[in-house]
């Protein structure tokens, strides 16, 4: 039998090369920093990767950087190292391995770990980052939307999602394009294959939620230019990202039903 | 009526088999599967080295002895093997002589005797049956029954290339289905074919798009959903046509036309070959140089079989894969790996046929939840539906033994 080649590693490493130009701007914008603090989240990481491989049989996936580089980006007030290691490992066992590892968890690790950082030490500050981060993004997010990881429905439900509700708060709709954080977190973490809806009509409801939570945590609390608004409304959305599943089910099986009598 | 699928993916395929039928160079043997039919437990009737004439029953189903399966061809029988608990697992045939039986004079014009003659000649378990897949029971009445006269597979025969000529026998074939069911007989055949005069309830079904749309399953789920209660049958149009031909002449045509394909074949092209070919055998002096593996049916949704599967009308040349070298320890872990998570891409929306929810379907199927499955739309499915969704998820998951799986347990409890 042929098989075709994009397996949950091919993927995986898709995922990665998209973010290597997001990872070089978040260098220049956020120093050599960003670069250690990245580093010793991926190494937590895989600590607990090999720690699963060895107990349950769990393969190894190249997820691990695009994990890292998200808490490097939306967490760069957290200083401490073994703050960090605490948040990551939380956020890897808890959010990822415990499911059975990239593919079958509920919400992305990234989310995971960072919504620990924010609620766990709520003292540190976070800025986020600016115009070249969300340039940078931009391939790479149009790579992953090309190639159908990403699905686009998420993504143009969500972008629609947050204008309304800007412009429903008296705010500027456009505001978010040149927030870095907010567009790879609208990428990777709203975008996120695993964790976001996975039928048809879902995925239209699931990212107008994500964008709405954006903007109105953006606008009405913590400012849209924090790293806080995106990952918040992220974790939200994909925890009713089954219940919308299923909302969509229902629907559909409901109209076989009157259509099959 | 109009049938266009709009989803659906064309699968890269290599070089298109020629478009014209060739006989075979020489008779080779050929064997009827117990394994095409996992359900039935067969009885041999016949013992071992006795001379058969093509069309003689070789087997009968234990549970409903009006299921034979007949000999493909004239010959000695040279092999009933029989395999785990006592099952007979295959039976071969080495040509010899050209006895052929008659099965005549025919009484095609009555149910009953339209289903005896069927059940007679071998052709009853050209029908299968939706939900399941099963060779139908030979009192049970479809609901309505599907002739596929239309193929997607990659590297698939042109059925009309098939039909052109014996249009005849096939809409006498397309005719009798009319005695099967109360209801409707649709014909699933390529768009602005004219093979037959739709009338009465045979209605002429112009079916469009991209693979999957070719499958008896995409049918069946847009125009006539199968349940339990209510059962779908579809046969394929090369037995539509052999059924004609015996109504015609009350002779059995036991030969297939089939479209051999793939990198590992050097002419790629059409054979005429009896049911059960052993392909080994009938491809040993067309492939290119190398290891090969050799697939009963489409690259797809194939596996590999030293005969030509019943229901198949295909034969695939794969390259075999070279064995790769790794480290011991890197051998070890990846031996011990549980099968990774498919990640749901926007391809897989483009995989079935049915409009189902598909990654919700996937997933329950992944991990044998039976009743999300049924709820999902599964039970109108059959193996070859899924093929393409483990091609696209790079077979990770074999998605159609995972529904085979479920399916065994919804028809033991049906």
């Amino acid at each position: 039998m042929i098989a075709g080649v994009w397996q949950r590693d091919t993927i995986g490493w898709v995922i990665l090369a998209a973010t290597l130009p997001v990872a070089g701007a978040a260098f220049i914008e956020l120093g050599p920093a960003a670069l250690w603090r990245g580093g010793l989240v991926l190494a937590v990481i895989l600590v607990w990767q090999i720690v699963f491989l060895f107990t349950r049989a769990q393969p190894l996936t190249p997820i691990a950087f695009v994990t890292a580089l998200s808490v490097a980006l939306l967490a760069p007030g957290l200083q401490d190292p073994w703050q960090l290691a605490l948040a990551v490992s939380f956020g890897v066992v808890i959010g990822e391995q415990v499911f059975g590892g990239w593919g079958r968890n509920v919400i992305s690790a990234g989310v995971a770990t960072l919504a620990f950082i924010y609620f766990g030490f709520p003292e540190t500050l976070h800025a986020g980052t600016g115009p070249l981060v969300a340039a940078a993004v931009l391939p790479g997010g149009l790579m992953l939307i090309v190639t159908g990881i990403v699905s686009w429905q998420v993504i143009v439900s969500a972008v629609l999602g947050l204008s309304a509700v800007s412009l429903a708060l008296g705010e500027d709709p456009l505001a978010f394009a040149v927030q870095g954080s907010l567009v790879f977190g609208l990428i990777y973490l709203v975008g996120d294959p695993v964790a976001s809806a996975a039928t048809r009509g879902g995925r239209w409801v699931y990212g107008a939620l994500a964008g709405a939570l954006t903007a109105l945590f953006g606008w009405v609390d913590i400012g849209i230019d924090m790293p806080q608004a995106i990952v918040f409304a992220a974790l939200l959305a994909s925890l009713f990202a089954p219940l919308i599943d299923a909302g969509a089910v229902a629907v559909q099986t409901a109209s076989w039903r009157r259509r099959n009598g | 009526m109009k049938l266009h699928f709009s989803r659906g993916l064309s699968i890269p395929s290599g070089a298109k088999p020629v478009a014209m039928v060739s006989e075979m160079s020489r008779p080779v043997q050929a064997a009827i599967l117990a394994s095409d039919f996992p359900s039935i437990r067969w009885q041999a009737q016949i013992p071992e080295g006795q001379v058969v004439a093509r069309g003689e029953a070789l087997v009968r189903d234990r549970k409903c002895p009006d299921i034979v399966l007949t000999s493909p061809i004239s010959g000695r029988v040279s092999e009933i093997a029989i395999g785990a608990r006592r099952r007979l697992q295959w039976v071969t045939i080495e040509p010899e002589g050209d006895e052929r039986l008659d099965f005549g004079p025919v009484d095609g014009a009555s149910p009953e005797g339209l289903r005896a003659l069927m059940l007679r000649a071998g052709l009853w378990p050209a029908l299968r049956t939706r939900p399941f897949d099963r060779i139908p029971d030979p009192a049970a009445e479809a609901s309505a029954v599907f002739v596929t006269a239309v193929d997607t597979n990659p590297n698939a025969a042109d059925p009309l290339l098939i039909l052109a000529g014996r249009e005849d026998e096939f809409s006498r074939g397309v005719r009798a289905m009319e005695l099967l069911t109360q209801g409707p007989v649709y014909v699933c055949q390529p768009a602005g074919a004219r093979l037959f005069e739709p009338s009465g309830r045979i209605v002429a079904v112009d079916v469009s798009g991209p693979h999957p749309a070719g499958l008896p399953g995409s049918h069946i789920a847009r125009l006539h959903p199968a349940t339990i209660e209510k059962p779908v049958w579809h046969i394929n149009y090369q037995d539509v046509i052999a059924l004609g031909g015996l109504l015609a002449t009350g002779e059995m045509e036991t030969f297939r036309v089939i479209a051999a394909s793939g990198p590992g074949m050097r002419n790629p092209r059409y054979l005429r070959v009896p049911l059960g070919v052993d392909l080994h055998a009938l491809l040993r002096n067309e492939l290119t140089p190398g290891q090969k593996i050799i697939l009963s049916g489409s690259a797809l949704s194939g596996w590999e079989s030293r005969f030509l599967c019943r229901h198949h009308l295909q034969a695939s040349v794969l390259e075999a894969p070279r064995p790769k070298r790794s480290h011991w320890f890197l051998a070890a872990l990846a031996r011990a790996a549980k099968p990774a998570a498919f990640i749901p891409t926007q391809a897989l929306e483009q995989a079935l046929g049915p409009d189902l929810p598909v990654v919700p379907l996937l997933r329950s199927l992944s991990v044998g939840n039976i009743e999300a499955a049924e709820k999902l739309g599964g039970l109108g499915l059959s193996e070859e539906d899924m093929a393409l969704a483990t091609y696209v998820t790079g077979a990770e998951i074999d998605f159609g033994k995972k529904l085979r799986a479920v399916l065994n347990e919804l028809e033991e409890g049906a």
